[in-house]
């Protein structure tokens, strides 16, 4: 057992075990832990957001009298702040549509390529999909797991005749997608215990090597 | 017996937690050895690197901060790992402002582990050209489409401050056209973006890593071939770290795998308690009728 000498290490073990002591119950200890990280994260985005984005790309350039209609960009972005001034606060609405109308305009014929078109086409059974078994066979069942799962979120009619045995069958897979994605979230969680743990068994207390 | 499951059902929550702690840290002291299977999306993803011929790059797109760190930090030190065995040059960005210091400390972590190993200077791993590191860009469009058009615009200095243009790598990395495969690591949904901006609309390929609570909503994706291949949780980034040691024989600290005692052990126990929790329910519910 070689106890970390590092003072770096020995704050990031006081600051995890500070977290995790919520477990027992909460306390001003955890409250310290949690506040130090929101503003130093914070603190961190920004200095990074200030010396990598808007030092470079606004403040440099204008500061050499190059590219000056960067100062109504400058000034569209800067209505972000009229949040805080309740008289012109509409100003927002501004630098928030603009945000909006690119966004939408840039993703919705590429989001219904990739989610929409590429998703069904893949879907699809054709006879190529039988060229191995295996894949012919998971094939149709995903394309009954989507067609019963769309079944089942299908509310404009009642659920009789194909409709009710299909909305059960969707039922099922829904519940298989939802224990697939609980198993994922432990092994997740468990993930980031052990990471945590091994840091302070391994780097803080030298316990395991 | 009745007794018994109305103790269990007010059991306390503290006493899990302090069982789930020893379930963990038990085979950290005294691991097990375990040699992860690796599934087809990750052999999938192996294989297709392995093949990426001399004249294109691999980018390694570090999108994730520490919080999940101990899941997907092993994914990136064994893609490069494998990369630079292989010699295939390397780009690496983040679109995560903390992913900068993640990016930089699995770059370290690799070229010293090559370096020192290293006997003559080909066989070393050289910043700038065998990789160069970008660093960050926002928003995430904004570097996603970009980098089809033209890399050293979006990253006209790297993490360094050294102009890229300048850079010897980036004489044949130019933009996706360049690119081999770009493998987005993330805990968030950055590698829908590449795939809905950067795929669709440069057609270059995306491999995932991804966290495993993220991991079933990539699998129809995987399915429709628009993601290549994908390393889901900390099981994933074991089970590359094992193929490359096993095909490669590059050896190296095996985080995910060294893990994945605790990681079966914590999981045996939650099952455990799920299914005293069910049959405790169900034996609490016949006795009240």
């Amino acid at each position: 057992m070689t106890v970390s000498m590092n003072p770096w290490i020995w704050v990031s073990a006081i600051l995890t075990l500070g977290i995790f002591s919520f477990l027992y119950k909460e306390n001003p200890f955890y409250r310290i832990c949690e506040h130090l990280f929101v503003g130093i994260a914070n603190g961190y985005a920004i200095t990074f957001y200030w010396h990598r984005i808007l030092v470079p790309t606004l403040i440099d350039p204008l500061s050499h009298g190059q590219k000056l209609w960067l100062i109504i960009i400058a000034i569209i972005g800067a209505l972000y702040f009229t949040r805080f001034i309740p008289k012109i606060s509409w100003l927002v609405r501004i630098p928030i549509a603009i945000v909006m109308g690119y966004s939408a305009g840039a993703s919705i014929p590429r989001a219904i390529d990739a989610s929409i078109v590429e998703q069904v086409r893949a879907t699809v059974v054709t006879r190529s999909t039988f060229a191995s078994v295996t894949n012919g066979i998971y094939a149709l069942i995903i394309l009954i797991g989507v067609l019963a799962t769309i079944s089942y979120f299908f509310f404009s009619r009642e659920r009789k005749g194909i409709l009710k045995p299909m909305s059960y069958i969707g039922i099922i897979f829904i519940m298989v997608g939802f224990g697939a994605s609980f198993g994922y979230t432990v092994m997740a969680r468990i993930s980031l215990l052990i990471g945590r743990l091994t840091f302070l068994l391994r780097d803080w207390l030298g316990l395991i090597h | 017996m009745t007794n018994i499951w109305e103790k269990l059902a007010k059991l306390d929550r503290r006493i899990i937690y302090l069982f789930l702690f020893l379930v963990v840290v038990i085979p950290l002291l005294f691991p097990f050895k375990l040699e992860p299977k690796p599934m087809p999306p990750v052999v999938k993803l192996f294989n297709y690197i392995d093949t990426i011929p001399e004249s294109k790059a691999l980018i390694v797109s570090v999108d994730y901060t520490p919080d999940t760190e101990p899941e997907l930090h092993p994914m990136s030190i064994a893609l490069l790992r494998h990369a630079f065995a292989r010699h295939i040059k390397v780009g690496v960005l983040t679109l995560q402002v903390m992913g900068l210091g993640l990016a930089q400390d699995a770059l370290s972590t690799v070229t010293n582990e090559f370096n020192s190993r290293a006997k003559t200077n080909a066989d070393s791993i050289i910043y700038g050209r065998d990789y160069v590191f970008w660093g960050w860009q926002t928003p995430v469009l904004v570097p996603i489409l970009g980098m089809g058009e033209n890399i050293a615009n979006v990253f006209p200095v790297d993490y360094y401050g050294n102009r890229t243009d300048t850079l010897q790598i980036m004489e044949h990395l130019k933009n996706y056209n360049d690119v081999a495969i770009l493998v987005s690591i993330s805990g968030s949904a950055i590698p829908f973006y590449y795939i809905t901006y950067a795929q669709t609309s440069f057609g270059v390929r995306i491999g995932a890593g991804s966290t495993a609570v993220q991991a079933a909503d990539f699998y129809p994706y995987l399915n429709s071939g628009q993601v290549t291949g994908m390393m889901s949780g900390m099981k994933g980034g074991a089970e590359y770290e094992q193929l490359v040691e096993e095909r490669l024989g590059v050896k190296g600290r095996r985080k995910a795998t060294d893990a994945m005692s605790s990681q079966t052990a914590a999981h045996i126990w939650i099952m455990i308690t799920i299914i005293l929790g069910n049959i405790g329910y169900f034996a609490l519910r016949r006795r009240k009728k």
